[in-house]
This record gives structure tokens, sequence and C-alpha cells, in this order.
């Protein structure tokens, strides 16, 4: 006999199978009323058993399907809240990796800011709705080179756009620096072209756009109370990369000593000032990116275009800025289009 | 015989028999990893107590929420006991509680108590 929920079964079972065989008739038919007795009640039971168990099949599916509709739900809905969080942070939350608490540390990071020049000029001779379309292109384009180069967009702040390499996912200090030169460097190139073409929509102001970087120790983490926080930076350094984002050139990019002394095997600059900064109790000696240089570099410190055998022009590109070599680049992308009708007309 | 309180965890119900007020009570989800290791035991005792001649009234409450099929084995084990108990002169009172639109708790329910002639049953929605 066995201990389970079946024992008196089992019991009656055994039972029944091990009569006597030499019972009489009588003896025989009160077994049989006994045996069908208990048939009947196990039968009753049996089809309780199996209408209770489709019930409870019948209600999980229900559940099941419930849990589908919920879940495809949620999918939705964190497909939204994912445009309103750092990328990086919308992964770590929903891996389970970021716990939503008020917790901060201390990371070298380098800092990202960028704004429009003229921008509230510029906002206030639009129209709103047209003022609304290039700038969400704007921000579109930004938001795409920054996740393609892994920053974490912190915010955006009016024209602003703040970002950060570093945490949660780090490459390194040095590669954190290069990524954000880079990031910046495609974001400017993007920009030109974007320029141009905007322009030729009928938009008369550009964006052109100055960018300051800055590496250095900050607070990063979950600021504000339990209820409501921000996952963002704070502290001296995300202050000082603000402050030398104002005193970049429009359409360049201005990066501090720091951030050089990381990089600066890798990039070509040209010393700036050092600017002595308004709440920075240290001069700042700063650097304008002129280009980064690959691996496979060749000499790009004069661009040589022959327009006969005897006539060339010399082009010093290091005495070039930014903003007037990307200005360039499109003149010539113009100047191959004229060409290319040309011959073939 | 003692009294039982078993309390509930996320498979299974909690437990009680209270012999000063004559009251059994089975209460929450039922669905455990071994069904009869949690059950043979204390429903073992109960059933005794409900075979035994008793000088109170019996009050037997079911407030389930869920239970499997193993578990509706046991219950169904416990009607035939209450019924059987109610047969042999002791006084059983069997409440059914249910959440009012819970119509699978109700049916069940329902289904349990149509062995029932001498134990009284009620379903009481909450």
């Amino acid at each position: 006999m066995s201990d389970s929920i079946l024992t008196k079964e089992e019991i009656l079972l055994d039972h029944f199978q091990n009569i006597a065989t030499d019972l009489s008739a009588d003896q025989l038919l009160v077994e049989l009323s006994t045996l069908t007795n208990h048939y009947s009640k196990l039968l009753k039971n049996s089809s309780k058993l199996i209408r209770i168990s489709d019930k409870n099949e019948r209600r999980l599916q229900s559940i099941s399907a419930e849990l589908e509709f919920e879940k495809a739900k949620v999918e939705k809905i964190a497909g939204q809240l994912s445009k309103y969080l750092p990328k990086q942070i919308y992964e770590s939350l929903f891996n389970g990796d970021q716990v939503d608490e008020i917790k901060t540390k201390r990371k070298l990071l380098t800092v990202f800011f960028s704004d429009i020049q003229g921008f509230t000029n510029t906002s206030s001779l639009l129209q709103p709705e047209v003022l609304t379309k290039y700038i969400n292109l704007y921000f579109t384009e930004l938001s795409n080179i920054a996740a393609k180069h892994g920053a974490t967009i912190d915010k955006f702040i009016g024209d602003c756009m703040m970002a950060f390499f570093g945490d949660p996912d780090t490459r390194g200090d040095k590669e954190d620096a290069l990524a954000c030169v880079r990031m910046s460097l495609e974001i400017q190139s993007r920009l030109s072209a974007l320029n141009t073409e905007w322009q030729n929509q009928g938009l008369q102001h550009p964006f052109i756009t100055r960018i300051g970087i800055h590496t250095g120790w900050c607070n990063v983490g979950n600021f504000g109370s339990s209820d409501r926080m921000s996952y963002t930076i704070i502290g001296g350094e995300v202050n000082l990369a603000a402050r030398i984002e104002s005193a970049s050139e429009p359409g360049g990019i201005l990066i501090s000593s720091d951030t050089y002394a990381l990089i600066k095997d890798h990039v070509k600059v040209i010393s700036k000032d050092v600017l002595t900064l308004k709440g920075i109790n240290r001069p700042i000696q700063t650097y304008s990116v002129i280009n980064i240089l690959d691996d496979d570099h060749v000499d790009m410190s004069t661009l040589n275009i022959r327009v006969s055998k005897d006539d060339t022009f010399n082009i010093p590109t290091p005495d070039l800025t930014l903003q007037e070599r990307l200005s360039l680049l499109e003149d010539l992308k113009r100047a191959v289009h004229k060409l290319e009708a040309i011959s073939s007309s | 015989m003692d009294n039982i309180d078993i309390s509930p965890t996320a498979r299974t119900p909690s437990l009680k028999l209270n012999l000063d007020t004559y009251e059994f009570v089975l209460e929450g989800e039922s669905y455990p990893e071994d069904t009869t290791k949690f059950y043979t035991q204390p429903i073992g005792q109960v059933i005794a107590f409900l075979g035994t001649k008793q000088d109170k009234p019996i009050t037997c409450k079911f407030k389930l929420k869920y239970f499997n099929s193993s578990s509706a084995k046991v219950i169904m084990d416990l009607f035939t006991a209450m019924e059987e108990s109610a047969a042999s002169g002791n006084s059983v009172k069997i409440e059914w509680h249910y959440v009012a639109d819970d119509d699978n708790m109700q049916e069940l329910g329902e289904e349990f108590s149509e062995e029932l002639s001498l134990a009284n049953f009620e379903l009481i929605p909450v």
C-alpha cells in the first residue's frame, strides 16, 4: 500500500483483488454491492476531477492570454519609455542591472556639451511649426550619431545636448575620450551637409553648432527624490565642460587639456586660448580639434587641387578651422556634381 | 488530538483545526509540490476528528482561490468525511467562500456539494 492521496482507493482495490474464492453466493452479492457502490463513487469523482481539470486548464489559458496581452502592453510602454531614457540606462533597467534607488558613484567621464549658435534669435525668427520640425530633425541626427558611438545622452536642454562617455559602460578612459571626439567630428560633418540641405529647403538660419568636451571626475548616478529621480552627472567638471562649450567657435570642437592629454597621439588639434572660467579656480588650456589621426593615417597637411598642368591650388588644411573645412567639403561636392554634369552634356 | 495551525505559502493554503470552536478552515491557493506530503498528516487528523462523535456543531470553511486536481481529490475526500460525519449524527456545516465575481470557484463549490445530503452546505460570496 502506498502513502498517497489515493490510499483509500488502493486499499479497496487490494481488498477486492484478494477476495476469498470460496465465498457463498450471498457473501459474493454483498461484496459485489460494495464494489458497485465504490465504483459508482469513483466514477463520479473521476468525472468531477476531469471537469475540474478542464476548468483549471481553461482558466490557465485565459490567464495566459491575459498575460500575453499585458506583456504586449508593457512592451509598447517600454518602447515609448525608451525614448525618454538614455539607451544604456533603459537596457540596464530592463536587464535588472540598474537598481532604482538614489545611489551615486565617482567616475572619470568624458563630458560632451553642444548648442546652436544664436538659437534664441533663430527661434524668434522661425514659425513654431518650422522650428519644431527642424529642431526635431537636428536632435534625431545628433541622437543617432551619439547612439552609434556609445554616448549616454544625459538630457536635451533647449537647443543644448548633454552627453557623456564612461558610464554605465566604459571602454577605458582613452577610448571613451576618443569615442567622444569621433562622435563630435561626425556630428559637425553631418550638420554641415544637413545645413546645406536645409538651406536649399528654405531654412535661412543654419544650425551652426558649438561643441565642448572635457574629461574629469564626476558624480554619476540617480539624483533626486525617492519618488522622482534622474540618472545624470553632476560636479564642477560638468560645469567646466559646459563652459568650454560656450567658448568653442561656432562649428568647432573645443576640448580641455585633460581630454587632450588622453588622446594627444590620436588627434590633430590647434592650440587655443588658456581660458579663465568663472567659478573654475585654475586656468584651462584648450584645443580645437581638427581631425582624428586614423591608424592608416596619410599626410593630410596639404590639399592639392590640380586644375591644369600649370595651375594647382595648394590648401594648407591645418590652417583651416573645422567649420571652414566642412564648408570647403560641401563646395567641393557641389563642384564635383557640376563637373559631372558638364562632362555628361 | 491537537489543534492544527499551518501557515500559508505561495503554493499551499493555510490549514487550521480549532478544537475549542470545532472549526476547520482551509484558505488560500493549493498546488503543493507534493500534495501527499503536505496533506496526508493534517487531513488524516481532520478526518479522524470528523469521524468522532462531537457534542458541538462542526463548521468547515473553504476559502480557496485556486487549487489543482490533486488538491481537488483531497477536498472531495474531506467532503465525503463531512457527509459521513453528518450521517453519524454530528452537526456539520460547510461554508464555501468565493470571490463574488469568481464564477469558476462558485461552480466548483456547487460541484462538490452535489453529493451532500446530510451536511449543511452554504455558498458564501465575498
